[in-house]
């Protein structure tokens, strides 16, 4: 049997989690099953923007099946909608009980400080994992479905990247929530550094000089080595596992130090 | 100090920045023993109970609850405590039955009859939604999860605030279950009529500090209650002004008021020289005892000098 606090944590965030699922659901079927409508489209809206643009937002080409994907689910909406979903739901193991007061009924919970955390973040964690893997599930069979022609375990690679990019950002809003028990601070903190790490990996692929400036950014360790293309990665992809790790672990850590709903 | 006290606490401390929470608490609470823990706003009630639960932790001084250590054996500790926060909020959208059954399974699993039980004496609806609850309905909620596995120790912060009167006497009817049944109770509160009805001490609280503990029953001694005597004729105030106990008197034609703390005899000898018509006294006020004691810097010093 599960603990309670798991349970419990399920149970309280069991209607985000929905509607979350829901959302990037439906989003990877409408975006991917306008793939042959969009064929004879592309070319003019490929024609229409200028090639740094298209660079920018990572979509190198709009007309081959992985460029399309690439550009519609893995580009900026898809990774966007779920570091959504693994910011808010995480903020809500620490950060939110300890602002709105629920945190002492759940906290008197008969379990260590450091057990607490991690039951916390492990039933959010694979909660958010579930979401995150839902463009992967239905990829698998969309894009054979529509025709696309891309061998699936690369579609698995990128998916998967996808996970592990969640996995790294959820890491990161735990530690913030777990260390501050703001919730504001785990949004903006961890908002932010999507943000900044985005914005690294995107012009480090247009300007030579900076170049370096995507080894420091998640979204490089998931999208930059091209896996529509080249399959799968598993350094890159265990450097987003590593960092989702470590931030766990320093979050937990702590979290057991400090005074709690000051 | 041993620990075989249900909570000690030794020149316990916690300062919030600079901002004094509590300083230099040495208190012990025997088991199965009743305490009040009394004191105004902001006088570190909520700080100290914080600290015993391990969600503060303290700058100076320490805590031992049940013998334990309330960091290191928080697990243990938790299972054996129950406990009312004293601003209350739940987790979650849940009815009441939910939420005490989460409470109640991580707990260890607690006979739902208890829970039942405990609901239907503070007459609490469980199938609502607690976060949909009037203030007095959450807090009965509170309760029932504070008392519901029969722990070791109770810590309630003001459990009866937002109780009407006749809940408030069911909730003093179930601390004295409590007590017969050998469990600790460490309550804090305002009103010293509510926890002098129960407690078997009070320790009182003022400005970070403690300023007094005592058994209940010697409050009472303490108390100053006021007398007013009508006579025939005109008295002279200074005959009575200088009697031991005897304070704030005044008189006005043949009427004389004054207080007295403690016995009443000085005045009564003094009075029976002249002819007197009506005596009138008031019940020795604990609360307004209270107040002027603990409350106002004057009475401070006093009231340190007796617990001492
Ligand atoms: N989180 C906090 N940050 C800073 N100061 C705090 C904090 N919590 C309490 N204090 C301060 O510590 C002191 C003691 O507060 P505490 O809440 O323990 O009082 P209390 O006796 O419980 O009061 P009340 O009867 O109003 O509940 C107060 O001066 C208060 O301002
Ligand atoms: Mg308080």
């Amino acid at each position: 049997m599960l603990p309670a606090l798991v349970r419990k944590t399920w149970r309280d965030d069991r209607r985000a989690l929905a509607g979350w699922a829901a959302g990037v659901a439906a989003f990877t079927v409408i975006y991917t099953s306008f793939y042959r409508r969009f064929q004879g489209a592309a070319e003019m809206k490929q024609d229409a923007l200028p090639k740094g643009m298209l660079d920018f937002l990572g979509i190198a080409d709009m007309l081959s099946a992985a460029g399309y994907l690439q550009a519609t689910v893995f580009s900026l909406i898809g990774p966007l909608l779920l570091l959504m979903c693994a910011i808010t739901l995480t903020a809500r193991t620490i950060a939110r009980p300890e602002e709105d007061g629920g945190m002492e009924l759940l906290l008197v919970n008969p379990v260590s400080r450091r057990a607490f955390a991690g039951q916390r973040l492990a039933a959010t964690g694979t909660a958010v994992t579930a979401v995150a893997a839902v463009p992967w599930v239905l990829l698998m069979v969309i894009v054979p479905a529509v025709g696309m022609q891309i061998p699936l375990s690369r579609v698995s690679a990128a998916a998967f990247g996808l996970v592990a990019l969640v996995w790294c950002f959820t890491g990161i809003a735990f530690l913030v929530g777990a260390a501050t028990g703001g919730r504001g601070m785990v949004l903006a903190v961890t908002g932010a550094i999507a943000l900044a790490t985005y914005l690294a990996n995107a012009v480090s692929g247009m300007a030579g000089a900076w170049g370096w400036l995507r080894w420091l950014s998640p979204f490089h360790y998931f999208i930059g080595t091209d896996p529509l293309h080249t399959g799968w990665h598993p350094a890159e992809l265990l450097v987003l596992v590593a960092a989702g790790a470590a931030t766990t672990v320093a979050g937990v850590v702590l979290f057991d130090r400090r005074d709690i709903g000051v | 100090m041993t620990s075989d006290y249900a909570v000690l606490a030794e020149d316990l401390t916690k300062f919030y920045g600079p901002r004094r929470g509590i300083e230099g608490l040495t208190l012990g609470v025997e088991p199965g023993e009743v305490m009040g823990f009394l004191g105004p706003n902001g006088a570190g009630k909520t700080t100290t109970i914080r600290l015993l639960l391990d969600f503060l932790r303290p700058t100076r001084g320490r805590a031992t609850v049940l013998g334990l250590d309330p960091r290191r054996d928080k697990a243990t500790l938790h299972g054996r405590i129950g406990y009312l926060p004293g601003e209350l909020a739940f987790p979650g959208r849940e009815r009441a039955a939910d939420l005490l059954r989460f409470l109640g399974d991580a707990r260890g699993g607690v006979a739902w009859s208890r829970v039942t039980e405990l609901a239907e004496r503070l007459d609490l609806d469980l199938t609502r939604p607690v976060r949909a609850m009037s203030k007095g309905n959450k807090q009965k909620v509170g309760l029932v999860q504070a008392f519901m596995h029969q722990p070791a120790l109770l810590v309630l912060d003001e459990p009866t605030s937002g109780l009407d009167p006749l809940m408030q006497q069911e909730f003093l009817a179930m601390v004295r279950d409590a007590r017969a049944a050998g469990q600790t109770v460490f309550m804090s509160s305002h009103v010293l009529a509510e926890v002098q009805q129960v407690a078997d001490r009070v320790a009182i609280v003022r400005d970070g500090r403690l300023a007094a503990v005592e058994r209940v029953e010697s409050l009472g001694r303490r108390a100053v209650r006021s007398v007013e005597i009508h006579f025939a004729d005109p008295v002279d105030p200074g005959e009575f002004a200088g009697l031991p106990g005897v304070g704030d008197v005044t008189v006005s034609g043949p009427v004389l008021k004054c207080t007295v703390d403690g016995r009443l005899d000085p005045l009564i000898k003094a009075a029976a020289r002249h002819e007197v018509v009506d005596l009138l006294s008031a019940e020795p006020d604990l609360e307004e005892t209270f107040l002027s004691f603990y409350y106002h810097s004057e009475g401070a010093g006093d009231a340190t000098r007796a617990g001492a």
